[in-house]
């Protein structure tokens, strides 16, 4: 009864996100003239469910998998090395819809493989090998792109968008194709990672116990480390790196539902789409230019945040 | 056939060798204790056998299968692990606990059936903890998690039970009450292989003990043959003195000065 309930409240809130994205906008709404809601407003609700959902889903399974409540989706570096994809390809490459996210892609593939090898000692993966492998990579990417920032002198504004996450996706027929392809590839790892909701639970009794009950646990760090950093490299392409989301996110859900993954893990991924589209609906309606989505995050998600956390205590 | 059959087991982290050349049987229905001084190599013992450290020189056998060979939920099946820090990262209730021990059970995705439900209850009936059920495990007391976590175990049904300091933290009350569950479990069938410091503990409810000191054997045995002054001297370098329990008649230690 209670859990029908709470499946209810999730998706009652992503609904009226969607609507309230679809119908509000500088240009307003009317039946007559859908052109702009259907053109503009629905790929950004579509991307916003995609990647919020993601961003809610990968940061539930990694702080469960890593036991570590300031893991997010970008703390295993994945983020830095798409930023820094991105930042070359906006630099040097051909300009092209797809330029960034396909750079952006690369970038993110090829840091998952650098953590996963630097994380792996004597053959064995460790959770505090991971997370330290992944921000090491990330204060070297950080540090090269602000590098690429200031020697080729082009103008920032584009870049901070790039980095601190946008919806404002335009869709031609190519980068349309690709979301599709994208979009089919992520469902089956997205189940993948739901599906592992018990050993999840399980694993919170250390990884000895977890091991004595027949989990695999360094397979399963290794597939989650995987299907984490597939994902998260996917939406970052598009997106850019949306600070918070997937930090907070799956705490509010464990606030209100308790741990179990049974609930957290998809739980977190309507939350973190509902959130994702309000932030995008924020961002274009406050200020005359629009925001970066990173900094309605950060400014709205902390104090609510820090309520959610005093309001517990 | 032996519950647990350890053939001319070696174990070593890098250079440093933690168990040399060790054969022990444990029968099916024993209730064992090692005991040993600290860094004899009881936890990698427990550990080589519980399927937790790879066995690579000599041979560890449950139930007459190479513990290699043996699949991780056959082998969750048959040997519950209870380590002697049990640490729990999220708050689950009570009753959530208990059903992880359902897992080897469980298909991937199934949740928990009415049976598995029913088994958890039965498990926190028999370590006296049901009417914890429903309270969440961070906010219960170590007496009261220590059951919680037997309870545990049980659920998982197994043929042996591999506990590591089951006691250490608690006070000579509780102690007792683990004590009683743990001879319990024995009574209905349950291989128990334990671990302590607790050589008085040990005599009390052990029928078979085995004394370790710096990777080998010293002797294993019953309690009584192995709980003297020359054994323990030997060992422990202290002269304890040795008496029998006035009512069990199993010989208990006391300190020197």
């Amino acid at each position: 009864m209670r859990k029908t309930q709470s499946w209810f409240v999730l998706l009652i809130l992503l609904v009226i996100a969607v609507i309230l994205s679809f119908g509000l906008g500088p240009t307003g709404f009317s039946l007559s003239d859908l052109r702009i809601p259907l053109e503009v407003r629905l790929p950004r609700i579509i991307l916003g469910i995609f990647a919020g959902g993601i961003l809610g889903l990968v940061g539930a399974s990694l702080q469960g998998l890593l036991q570590n409540p300031l893991v997010d989706p970008y703390t295993l570096g994945i983020a830095s090395g798409a930023s820094l994809g991105a930042v070359i390809g906006y630099l040097f490459g051909r300009v092209g819809v797809l330029t960034v996210p396909v750079f952006s892609f690369i970038g993110a593939l090829t840091t998952m493989f650098l953590v996963y090898n630097l994380a792996r000692v004597r053959g064995k993966i460790t959770k505090i090998s991971l997370v330290l492998a992944g921000v090491i990579l990330s204060f070297l990417f950080s540090g090269i792109v602000m590098l690429l920032m200031v020697l080729t002198r082009k103008p920032l504004t584009e870049i901070i968008y790039l980095l601190m996450g946008r919806l404002n996706i335009v869709f031609t027929n190519e980068s349309l194709i690709s979301f599709i392809i994208i979009f089919i590839l992520s469902i089956p790892v997205m189940i993948y990672l739901f599906s592992k909701w018990r050993s999840l639970n399980v694993l919170s009794m250390s990884d000895e116990v977890a091991e004595s009950l027949g989990v695999e646990t360094q397979k399963l760090t290794r597939n989650i480390f995987v299907a984490s950093s597939f994902l998260i490299a996917l939406t970052v392409s598009f997106t850019g790196a949306i600070s918070f989301i997937g930090l907070c996110v799956p705490h509010i859900i464990r606030l209100i539902y308790g741990p179990d993954h049974y609930k957290v893990l998809p739980f977190s991924f309507l939350l973190g789409a509902s959130l994702l589209i309000f932030t995008d609906l924020i961002a274009r309606s406050i200020a005359p230019i629009e925001l970066p989505l990173s900094v309605i995050t950060a400014l709205f998600g902390v104090p609510f945040f820090i309520y959610l956390l005093k309001k517990k205590l | 056939m032996f519950a647990v059959e350890v053939n001319n087991l070696s174990f070593s982290y890098g250079p440093k060798t933690i168990l040399s050349n060790l054969s022990v049987r444990v029968d099916t229905g024993d209730f064992f204790g090692i005991i040993g001084p600290n860094g004899a190599g009881k936890t990698t013992l427990l550990k080589l056998i519980a399927g937790l450290l790879k066995v690579t020189q000599g041979d560890v056998k449950i139930f007459n299968e190479s513990i290699n060979a043996i699949k991780m939920d056959k082998r969750a099946r048959w040997m519950s692990y209870v380590p002697q820090e049990n640490y729990f990262y999220f708050d689950f209730s009570v009753i959530d606990v208990v059903l992880f021990g359902r897992h080897p059970y469980l298909k991937e995705m199934e949740r928990p059936k009415k049976s598995d439900i029913d088994k958890a209850i039965e498990a926190l009936k028999f370590t006296d903890a049901l009417m914890l059920k429903d309270r969440n495990i961070m906010e219960l007391s170590s007496g009261e998690r220590q059951r919680v976590v037997l309870a545990r175990a049980l659920a998982s049904e197994p043929k042996i039970l591999l506990l590591d300091e089951p006691t250490s933290y608690l006070d000579i009350t509780h102690q007792i009450d683990i004590a009683r569950i743990l001879k319990k479990m024995n009574r209905d069938g349950i291989t128990i292989v334990l671990l302590s410091h607790d050589i008085n503990l040990t005599s009390m409810v052990c029928t078979r003990l085995l004394l370790l000191s710096e990777g080998k054997m010293v002797v294993c045995d019953k309690p009584e043959k192995v709980i003297k002054t020359e054994v323990i001297n030997n060992v422990y370098k202290i002269t304890p003195h040795i008496i029998l329990h006035p009512e069990t008649k199993k010989p208990q230690l006391l300190l020197p000065e």
